[in-house]
């Protein structure tokens, strides 16, 4: 198996009041409620928790995309990977992902990925989400109608600007382009690898079938509510004829590991409420904007609840619901090995994604966390799946082709810093 | 009450949409184009200008049994696509009544080309916008806090009505086969709604407004908390010869509210009384 541990990024200080005084946490909160020189203390310790994953030993680090949100404060995840590809060295570097539909043209997205592949050596990860309702609809306007067919659109337009190595025009319905020719190029061929995180939709599960991308499923309500999408999943593989490798789909579960079981709802249960009380507090107007699911989708949302997070947001339960329930795999490393060994062998992932910062959490609580995950739940796990290649896994340089961050600095330091005539 | 509407179903022909047409009365023809919650029944206004009328409704594609929405990529594929029904139809410059996003659509017809509009009245017609009179989200609020913009009183029959329809969307699983009809209809025709006029109703029709060439009728609640009544005015000035008449005791869904005084005013435009 494979481990990528993944920030949301949330404000850490929504009033007491906030589910009482605000429809959303989402859209159209007033940002009156945030406080920059806060926010400059959170980005800088949210990057170190991610920096010090990496190196503790998770395979990959993980940001992605939302706009105007109190619990996910990374309009720009680029930037994010950007400031990680200098200094996280060695894991991969997972943006999950650029909601391609938004960026006008979309060969930003393709410009920007490669550029964050040439950086880091080509470690990246490529994430292509539709995007949430809330981004795409309410926050950039984009028409619920029409989305996902520019979706599309701009998945194909990014695909061949990194396939092609001449310039080439592109006459789409929502983009024109006389002149496409991306500067810089991806280093991994034919392209990173792409991941799609989705909601269960068949039309979804076929699209990551026909391209060979990774189904990654980004839930807050845990490895059990997901079964019934998961196994859906596999058997359209199956039905299709295309192999179930586990290495093609990856789950988000949050975790929280403590020293023993009562020491871990003593220190987490707080910024666990916080999360699933105040972070998860989505105002219900504004989750489907009409148009944004397909009919299908719809259908099967209305009639049976699949997919409809608005009942499974896992809002008013207590410590022991959430824990039972698997909203959160949560307690000793003994505890949360046994969990997450269920998750991987009943979900058949090989990516696990984890949600090691929840809510509130300050740094001491998470990197002990994440520490204790790394020391003591990851090398019992690690074997899993081993029988299988990975087909969703960056092919970076080798190391010794890796350039160092500073080293070429150090290189030429002291020829540099001689004092004036010296040389001569 | 006269009869309920014969159902008829059109086709346009290839690469266009497929148009369920409802028609009822006789007498001189009257195109009625329907706002954003299409025609659920035969109520309010409907039935008393059939009493004069011959009433010709059709329904946009994703509303009722009309389909084809992706056949009309753009506002400009929609306008043609009213030509084209009105062509279907059998109507030479038809006296065209329309209702919000009915009044928008039949407005840009109107002056798209004048020459084919006989009479127009527009009924709290959206498409246009005042940053100090901002018409509220019509596609990111639940239908509970919507109702009350749109009804002068919202304790009326018609908002209570469209209140009950709320209580489907809640999350109970325990619908019936018709209720997730029900639902997915409503879906279908909230998205082709969306797909012209997401997410701000305006698309530039106020500097086209001055080609209407029609007599027209801009009728407005006076208790509209949608699109407020100050935007009536514009319509007035902007349109050439246009004559704005004020309903008391009525919201933005004029029909339902009041829909006796209402109708009067129309059938009274249509006969060319103003």
């Amino acid at each position: 198996m494979k481990f990528s541990w993944f920030h949301l990024m949330p404000y850490r200080w929504l009033p007491p009041d906030f589910r009482q005084r605000y429809h959303g946490v989402w859209v159209d909160l007033p940002n009156r409620l945030y406080d920059p020189e806060r926010g400059h203390q959170l980005y800088n310790e949210y990057l170190d928790m991610l920096e010090y994953a990496a190196e503790v030993g998770f395979d990959a680090v993980g940001v992605n995309e939302h706009h105007q949100n109190a619990y996910g404060m990374m309009p720009s995840p680029n930037l994010m990977a950007a400031a990680l590809a200098r200094r996280v060295p060695n894991a991969m570097i997972l943006v999950l992902g650029n909601s391609i539909a938004l960026y006008n043209p979309p060969t930003r997205v393709a410009e920007e990925f490669a550029m964050l592949d040439v950086i880091s050596g080509g470690r990246l990860i490529a994430g292509f989400p539709v995007g949430t309702s809330m981004d795409t609809n309410y926050c950039y306007g984009e028409n619920p109608a029409t989305l996902r067919q520019k979706y599309r659109e701009a998945h194909d337009l990014i695909l061949r600007a990194w396939r092609e190595r001449e310039p080439f025009a592109w006459n789409g319905k929502y983009t024109k382009l006389r002149y496409v020719n991306l500067w810089p190029q991806p280093i991994q061929k034919p392209h990173p690898p792409i991941w799609i995180p989705g909601l269960g939709s068949l039309e979804t599960w076929d699209f990551c079938a026909d391209h060979g991308y990774n189904y990654s499923y980004l839930s807050f309500s845990g490895y059990k509510r997901a079964q019934k999408m998961m196994d859906g999943y596999w058997a359209r593989l199956a039905a299709r004829g295309v192999e179930q490798n586990p290495y093609s789909a990856a789950f988000f579960q949050q975790v929280c590991v403590s020293d023993t079981d009562a020491a871990c709802e003593r220190e987490w249960w707080p910024h666990v409420d916080y999360f699933f009380n105040k972070c998860l507090h989505l105002y219900p107007g504004m989750t489907g904007a009409p148009g944004y699911m397909s009919e299908a989708s719809l259908r099967a949302g209305i009639v049976s609840q699949v997919g409809n997070t608005g009942l499974n947001l896992g809002r008013d339960k207590s410590w022991k619901e959430l824990c039972e329930q698997r909203y959160i795999v949560a307690g000793s490393p003994e505890t949360v090995r046994q969990q997450l060994e269920e998750l991987a062998k009943s979900l058949r992932v090989g990516h696990l994604l984890f949600g090691c910062h929840i809510g509130s959490a300050p740094i001491e609580l998470v990197n002990r966390s994440t520490y204790l995950c790394a020391t003591k739940v990851l090398p019992a796990l690690r074997p899993l799946w081993s029988e299988w290649e990975d087909c969703s896994w960056p092919r970076a340089l080798p190391a010794e082709r890796r350039v160092q961050p500073g080293s070429q600095s150090a290189a030429v330091r002291q020829g540099v810093e001689r004092s004036a005539g010296a040389a001569s | 009450m006269s009869a309920g509407p014969i159902s008829r179903v059109i086709e346009l022909g290839a690469g266009r949409p497929t148009v369920e047409v409802l028609e009822a009365g006789q007498g001189a023809p009257l195109l009625f184009l329907h706002g954003a919650g299409g025609i659920p029944a035969w109520e309010g206004a409907l039935p008393l200008l059939a009493r004069e009328y011959r009433v010709h409704a059709p329904l946009l594609p994703g509303f009722g049994k009309s389909t084809g929405l992706e056949c009309l990529e753009d506002q400009w594929d929609l306008f043609l696509h009213g030509f084209d029904v009105i062509e279907a139809l059998g109507l030479e410059r038809p006296y065209v009544v329309g209702e919000s996003m009915g009044g928008w659509m039949a407005a840009e017809m109107g002056a798209l080309r004048p020459k084919e509009i006989g009479r127009l009245a527009l009924a709290a017609p959206i498409g246009l916008w005042r940053d100090e009179a901002p018409i509220p989200d019509l596609f990111g609020q639940m239908t509970h806090e919507l109702v009350p913009h749109l009804f002068h009183d919202p304790r009326c029959r018609p908002a209570q009505a469209m209140l009950a329809m709320s209580g489907l969307l809640s999350d109970k699983d325990d619908r019936s086969e018709e209720q997730v009809e029900q639902l997915l209809a409503l879906a279908r025709g909230f998205r082709t709604v969306a797909k012209f006029l997401f997410p701000i109703p305006e698309r530039g029709l106020e500097k086209r407004l001055g080609r209407i060439a029609a007599p027209t009728l801009v009728v407005w609640g006076a208790g509209d908390r949608f699109v407020v009544p100050s935007y009536a005015r514009i319509f007035g000035d902007r349109i050439r010869g246009a004559r704005v008449m004020m309903i008391e005791g009525a919201g933005h869904l004029i029909g339902l509210e009041r829909p006796e005084p209402y109708a009067a005013a129309l059938v009274r435009w249509g006969r060319g009384e103003g």
